[in-house]
């Protein structure tokens, strides 16, 4: 594909005139990184804030009657069940699943947000929209359902960082009340020309949006959707409200290598078409009480109890910073000598390090004194057997092996889930 | 992403197509990366070096360069042998972003055929190049 096919959002410009480096995502022209580099960037997320450009993404409309009970079929998350205590999914709630086939592969992850009784967006991957409107329009056949794809008509951007409530609320009408309450998966408000979810929820210029307490870090923030002539006038406003804590604008680079930290699965890559079962995401799968069965029935289900050859994906981080590159021509290779499988992701958090046994991130509050990261490689291993957290494997491609070492978690100290009371009240670091 | 009119070309050392660039010096030639190559490849995190005494033919990779994203190979521009490591690559490997024909400078060779050289583009003929890619 060449550039002049892919398709662009509309801060296309702004990145171009800010010298990114671009390159292409899903069909998409987008910033990999912006002159101040990728590791800034990164960092910049841990310690302060950053902010994305993710309008590639697509937004789906499910609404209807039957609504509920098409993504209650569709997804893997007991939507009657999926929130704190078991309770159920509720109007400015959202939930993270995935939507398989028959087979139980995956066809794309999503969060499903629910707006009102009978009305629920999902936010699916760049490019993913037509694909899985498809999937559910074949799943609610003769329902009283209508799906709409806005894809391309809703703009979306998501600021995080432990700074990230801090600098929102700055450009925020009635800031303490909209951020209140404002738990992890939580959303209110809605984009132009919507009715608002809990309540309206308005820039100090008027502009409204849809502000949701999730993102794709791992670290504390919110994705903001919003019209997309909305887009640009915000992200200027953000820019300039963030400058004194050093808000950057951030690529894909930093977002792939926060993400991978966070040990956040990448759609396509790290799952895809192969059974949805045996990995660290297993929480988006509604196991019942004793883990043998579901507590719901939905589409790929038998499939995922059915498996007879499992294969593992697990989590690992390097000894140092140095990388392989994944994919059908990485191997991993057992302390026995055995290749077991393929490397997933391998990317560099440049965040973290190792000192001694244990792994310190920037912003791990009993980080050493002087502690100075050049970043460890980490990412997913998909393997034949369920290998143990602190057990060491070789990754190899064509030129190198490197030794890592298995982990059910990568970057520690992070911040996604904190309260916005207690990220307002953190005291000031440096960064 | 710099514009081609951005770059950083200096007159005094010959490239090759594979973005890697080297300097006649006395009696040896020292070997980096253009400016090209690592605004292409971002924030540099690590280089992978060969040991003094290795020796390779020209266009065989000795080392590799590793961003965030990604690890490239670096490969020789000249035939010979290794003489010299930029050893401060270890502990600030972003002196190829900052310095790529300076500070940033990877290793130094002593060239086995000196005829070799003349093969190499010129900065007119790999700013050419370079105006092809884009």
């Amino acid at each position: 594909m060449s550039a002049k096919d892919l398709k662009t959002t509309p801060l296309h410009d702004w990145h171009l005139a800010r010298g990114a480096n671009m390159g292409q995502f899903a069909g998409y022209d987008m910033p990999l990184w912006y002159p101040s580099g990728a590791r800034s960037e990164h960092l910049a997320v841990l310690t302060c804030a950053g902010v994305f450009d993710t309008s590639h993404m697509a937004v789906l409309t499910v609404a209807g009657p039957d609504a509920r009970s098409l993504l209650q079929r569709c997804l893997t998350k007991d939507l009657d069940r999926c929130l704190k205590a078991g309770a159920a999914l509720a109007g400015g709630r959202s939930v993270y699943g995935a939507f398989l086939d028959r087979r139980g592969h995956v066809i794309d992850d999503a969060i499903v947000f629910q707006k009102g009784e009978d009305a629920f967006l999902v936010v699916v991957n760049a490019g993913m929209g037509a694909a899985i409107a498809a999937h559910l329009e074949q799943h609610a056949a003769g329902g009283r359902v209508s799906i709409g794809d806005l894809s391309d008509r809703i703009g979306k951007m998501d600021l995080q960082g432990p700074r990230a409530a801090r600098i929102l609320g700055r450009i925020l009408e009635d800031a303490q009340s909209v951020l209140a309450d404002l738990v992890y998966f939580a959303f209110k408000g809605a984009w132009r020309g919507e009715q608002p979810v809990v309540r309206p929820v308005r820039l100090t210029n008027g502009i409204p949006l849809l502000l949701s307490r999730t993102g794709y870090t791992g670290e504390f923030g919110f994705e903001m959707f919003m019209s997309p002539e909305d887009l640009q006038p915000v992200w200027d406003m953000l820019l300039e409200a963030g400058q004194p804590d050093g808000l950057l604008a951030c690529g894909l680079a930093a977002r792939d290598s926060l993400r991978a930290g966070a040990v956040l699965p990448l759609s396509h890559q790290d799952i895809g078409s192969w059974p949805y079962r045996y990995h660290p995401w297993e929480f988006a799968l509604p196991f019942d009480e004793r883990r043998t069965g579901f507590s719901k029935s939905f589409v790929g289900d038998r499939a995922l109890l059915e498996i007879e050859s499992p294969r593992y994906t697990r989590p690992f981080a390097g000894l140092d910073l140095r990388k392989v590159t994944g994919g059908g021509h990485s191997s991993v290779v057992d302390s026995e000598g055995r290749t077991i499988g393929t490397v997933l992701t391998c990317v560099t958090d440049s965040g973290i390090d190792r000192v001694g046994e244990r792994i310190f991130s920037v912003s791990s509050p009993d980080k050493p004194a002087g502690f100075r990261p050049r970043g460890l490689c980490c990412g997913f291993v998909r393997v034949s057997s369920p290998l143990a957290a602190g057990q060491t494997i070789l990754l190899q491609d064509k030129r190198r092996s490197i030794r890592v070492m298995i982990g059910d978690d990568i970057r520690p100290d992070r911040t996604a889930r904190r309260s916005v009371r207690a990220m307002l009240d953190a005291k000031e670091e440096s960064a | 992403m710099k514009e081609i009119s951005e770059l950083n070309l200096p007159e005094d050392v010959r490239y090759t197509p594979e973005h890697e660039w080297a300097r006649p010096e006395e009696e040896h030639f020292a070997v980096g990366i253009s400016d090209f190559a690592q605004d292409q490849l971002g924030d540099i995190v690590f280089v992978e070096l060969p040991q003094v005494g290795d020796s390779f033919a020209k266009g065989e990779e000795f080392g590799t360069v590793e961003s965030v994203k990604a690890v490239s190979e670096l490969y020789m521009p000249l035939g010979g042998e290794v003489v010299a490591l930029n050893g401060a690559l270890e502990d600030s490997p972003e002196l190829v972003n900052s310095e790529p024909y300076t500070a940033g400078w990877m290793i130094r060779i002593k060239s086995s055929d000196a005829a070799e050289a003349d093969g190499l583009l010129s900065r007119t003929a790999y700013l050419e190049l370079l105006k092809g890619i884009e």
